[in-house]
């Protein structure tokens, strides 16, 4: 797997000749995007961060992976820690950051001594002075939100805020932030050491109704048939999720880039992909999603605080029988507006899973309505 | 730059936001969460418009060059309407009081909403304190009064606990108001758009007083209720109703009706006295005023090694009450035990100053100035049309000084008018200290006395006050008001407290100032009557006793 090819620093080193516009230069050549799931462009991300006159500039890894049935991240600490804090260091070093932070999700606590000893070898070998404070968050799915991460590492509860400022240009302690995601991070050493580094690849987590789910490396645009035969799936697929923000399709064979993905009202993200098969109601999951909402809305603003619940309690009354025609319009109406007028990225995709379910799956909807 | 609004073509600065342009262009946009002067937090979602074709929050967003919005397109009405009806459904439904309307309300009648799909959920137990009293089944989390307890008053008293829509205002670490280092300036429940927060009242008790023939009721008012009791009854900002409160105050049937800046000439006596006294000895400054309860618990919170620069005076309406059931009972030979103290004060603070057990209040009841036009609403009195009438005797002369207390800065300016005249013994020539008026939230100046330059400061709202505290050790003399604008902002007053009305209620205070033909509080008759029968001199044994006081240590949380 490439993800897990090993640099050794010599990437630093070469990053060091080449200074902080080449590196720069080099990113934005090979293409880095980040890989959280909104693929802006890394090189042009650092850009603005450097070009922000400050006395203090921070580097931020995100790793509080919240989103259901991502696993990815959890894979590169594991199997590939020393890539990710090379990908800190040469961030660090680009715009002379003196500290950086690894804001770690809360289930992931058990990973913090593995990395917590990476960290201090890697940066023994480096004889870099660069400060890297490893943070555990507190278990909010909210707080993978850019904004909601320096709102947390600055000791203040992990809400997000509108943006702009933008953290590159006003970021933790209203200071230039550089704010990515760990697999953008570990690609770094490698996007700039090796030539034959393919942009293309991705990580996929894959789960679901399968027998052989877990991560793949695969190319962007790989065939959603071939990747769900990878899995082994025990029934026939009925629908995909492309985890809980990203909505969901009926299963066909199509490639998966964002364009066909963002055609369907879906957004791909970070390549998660949740299999489905006949055997499940799609009500159900909209209720465990619907769920999962309102339980990891932050309580901010008003849409998604108030909507995710009475979401939720509308879902839960179709599902017993009692919900008339009224209810179907109102849950639609409900996710439209919570979609459209919510604050950070959580509210505004916090029912598309809804709204895809219910332009494809709608039958199932009135099926259990009186 | 230009852009476009409801298709009017709109020239506009480049670093303002929709709604800013939206207001200077007198286009109406509800919105719920947004206080004066702070940074936009985007949390109501009601000032929603439609930018490009996108729907976008008016408070925090800056327009393009070009862009068309939309401030009434059906998308946005849509919006708003849903956001509306998720704001009622944390809100319970039979909230109005005597149907007075809030700003909640008044939106709803607005944007035309006759539906509400969603039944509220909210149990949450009322939070009783002694004089501030949260209801979290009202509250429709929009922050403002946290950002008020914080940003504005730096207390930090309250924040948001829970999440989802178990998010709620809660007091430090769950514990209820009264356990924490609130100050009680009331500020939260002026920020309040929903009347989630309110002063504990004590409107029942006031008018069983009044109805009560064995009771002799004396009521006092506070310098800042002139200028401001008026906006209760539809009357313009600023509008000073001195006469007219007296009138309806009587008619209510309050036996007798005292003037609180007589307890503030008081005040300025002990107070001046004890200034020059350490002037004298070379004491210990900077000595820091002891008018404002609130400011009184922010010092013993969190500033406690203060203590001993302290003045030990008793605030205004404590002096004035004390006065009045030893010095006005025995000369009118009524029984004391018959005599009921009510105060009207702009302040919420007031009622937990007169629980303190260490002052042995001599004032029963401590209502704000909202109270106060309820009781006079009560008694179906017609405010607007009174005549103008004085105040009673023996204990109504003021002067200009004492009135001055209503407004920051006022403390000083009376004080010092006092002060220099006692230690130079020559009148001043100047009365006005313009240094110290106005809205600025820091100010300062010097005077000599006796040759020995004295530096001043005054400051009013949280924030400033601990600005101020940071530099103190190069003043003499520091006045402290915990309200933003000083009393006429205080939490009691009349709602909305706004930049524009606070500065017209003190050029009212001001106004009055001028107006009175005295304007020195030792040139205050009654006072030199009072220290003459009955106390002797400022600082004298029994002054000592009735007039003074002391604080405590408490913890920071």
């Amino acid at each position: 797997m490439q993800i897990l090819r090993k640099t050794e620093l010599k990437a630093f080193k070469k990053a060091k000749r080449l200074g902080a516009s080449g590196i720069i230069k080099i990113l934005k050549q090979k293409g880095l995007v980040g890989r959280g799931g909104a693929a802006f462009p890394t090189g042009t991300k650092w850009e603005f961060a450097l070009n922000t006159k400050a006395n203090e500039k921070f580097v931020i890894c995100n790793a509080d992976e919240g989103e259901p049935g991502t696993f990815k991240d959890k894979f590169i600490i594991k199997y590939n820690p020393e890539a990710l804090v090379e990908g800190i260091l040469i961030a660090a070093y680009t715009i002379k950051a003196r500290q950086a932070f690894i804001y770690l999700r809360g289930e992931y606590s058990y990973l913090e001594n593995h990395l917590k000893r990476v960290v201090s070898k890697v940066l023994r070998k480096a004889k870099s002075s660069l400060k890297i404070g490893i943070i555990v968050g507190a278990g909010a799915y909210v707080c993978g939100e850019e904004t909601a991460v320096i709102e947390s590492i600055e000791g203040f509860r992990g809400q997000p805020y509108y943006k702009p400022p933008y953290p590159p240009t006003q970021g933790l302690y209203g200071e230039p932030t550089i704010i990515n995601n760990v697999e953008t991070f570990a690609n770094v050493p490698q996007a700039i050491l090796f030539n034959d580094w393919d942009k293309e690849l991705r990580l996929y987590s894959l789960s679901g109704n399968l027998t052989n789910p877990g991560i793949y490396e695969l190319p962007v645009g790989y065939s959603l048939a071939e990747l769900i035969g990878l899995g082994k799936p025990k029934n026939k697929i009925k629908a995909v999720y492309f985890g809980c923000f990203g909505g969901c399709i009926p299963y066909s064979d199509i490639k998966l880039t964002p364009e066909n993905v963002c055609g369907k009202n879906c957004a791909v993200g970070a390549f998660t992909i949740i299999a489905v098969d006949e055997k499940q109601s799609i009500l159900d999951i909209a209720e465990n999603i619907a769920k999962f909402y309102e339980h990891e809305s932050c309580g901010k603003c008003t849409p998604c605080r108030e909507g995710t619940k009475r979401i939720c309690d509308i879902i839960r009354k179709i599902k017993s029988g009692k919900a008339g025609k009224d209810d179907l319009a109102d849950l639609k109406e409900l996710a439209e507006n919570i979609q459209e007028t919510s604050l950070c990225g959580l509210g505004q995709t916090a029912t598309n899973h809804l709204l895809t379910a219910l332009q494809y799956f709608k039958k199932e909807f009135e099926e259990r309505i009186k | 730059m230009k852009i476009k609004i409801d298709g009017r073509e709109i020239e506009c600065e480049k670093n303002k936001t929709i709604l800013d342009i939206c207001d200077e262009n007198s286009i109406e946009i509800p919105k719920l969460c947004l206080i004066e002067d702070l940074k936009p937090e985007a949390r109501c979602r009601l000032c929603i418009v439609e930018m490009n074709g996108k729907l976008a929050t008016s408070c925090s967003i800056y327009p393009n060059e070009g862009c068309n919005i939309l401030t009434d397109s059906q998308k946005v009405i849509k919006a708003r309407k849903i956001n509306m009806e998720l704001l009622m459904a944390g809100h319970i439904r039979n909230c109005a009081v005597n149907g007075e309307s809030n700003e909640l309300c008044r939106l709803l009648d607005k944007l035309k909403i006759e539906r509400i799909r969603f039944e509220p959920i909210r149990k949450y137990k009322q939070d009783l304190s002694e004089s501030v009293i949260r209801d979290d089944n009202k509250c429709i989390n929009c922050g403002k009064c946290i950002r008020a307890c914080g940003e504005i008053m730096e207390v930090y008293a309250i924040d948001f606990a829970g999440k989802g829509h178990n998010e709620h205002v809660s007091p430090y670490s769950g514990h209820r108001l009264h356990d924490v280092a609130c100050i009680k300036c009331g500020q939260c429940i002026a920020a309040c758009p929903v009347g989630a927060i309110y002063e504990r009242e004590h409107l029942y008790e006031v008018i069983k007083a009044l109805k009560n023939k064995k009771k002799h009721v004396v009521v006092q008012t506070a310098p800042a209720i002139r200028a401001a009791i008026g906006e209760e009854f539809n009357m313009p900002a600023g509008s000073l109703v001195t006469g007219k409160m007296v009138a309806a105050l009587r008619r209510c049937g309050f036996d007798r009706i005292f003037d609180t800046p007589l307890g503030a000439d008081m005040t300025i006596m002990e107070e001046a006295s004890e200034f020059l006294e350490r002037v004298k000895k070379n004491g210990l400054f900077p000595m820091i005023t002891t008018c404002c309860p609130s400011w009184i618990k922010f010092m013993e919170h969190f500033e406690h090694e203060l203590i001993p620069n302290m003045s030990t005076c008793k605030s205004p309406h404590e002096m004035l009450g004390i006065l009045t059931k030893t010095y006005y009972a025995e000369k009118s030979g009524i029984n004391k035990k018959d005599i009921v103290v009510v105060s009207v004060m702009p302040c919420v603070a007031k009622k937990f100053e007169s629980t303190r057990p260490e002052l042995k209040s001599a004032v029963d009841y401590a209502i704000t100035t909202r109270e106060a036009a309820k009781i006079i609403r009560y008694f179906k009195i017609d405010f607007r049309n009174l005549p103008g009438e004085d105040f009673d005797n023996p204990l109504g002369i003021a002067t200009g000084a004492g009135v001055m207390f209503g407004a920051s800065g006022g403390v000083m300016e009376a004080a010092l008018r006092t002060a220099y005249e006692f230690a130079a013994n020559k009148p001043l020539k100047k009365l006005e200290f313009n240094q110290i008026r106005g809205m600025e939230g820091i100010k300062e100046g010097s005077i000599a006395l006796n040759g020995k330059k004295i530096n001043y400061a005054v400051a009013h709202g949280g924030k400033n006050i601990r600005r101020l505290l940071e530099r103190k050790d190069k003043y003499h003399f520091i006045e402290m008001m915990a309200c933003p604008g000083g009393c006429i902002g205080g939490g009691g007053q009349p709602l909305p407290l706004t930049k524009e009305i606070l500065q017209k209620r003190m050029n009212a205070i001001y106004e009055e100032d001028s107006r009175l033909p005295i304007r020195k509080s030792h040139e205050n008759p009654i006072v030199r009557t009072i220290y003459k029968e009955y106390l002797e001199h400022p600082l004298s044994k029994k002054a000592e006793k009735i007039l003074h006081t002391r604080y405590y240590k408490r913890s920071e949380f």
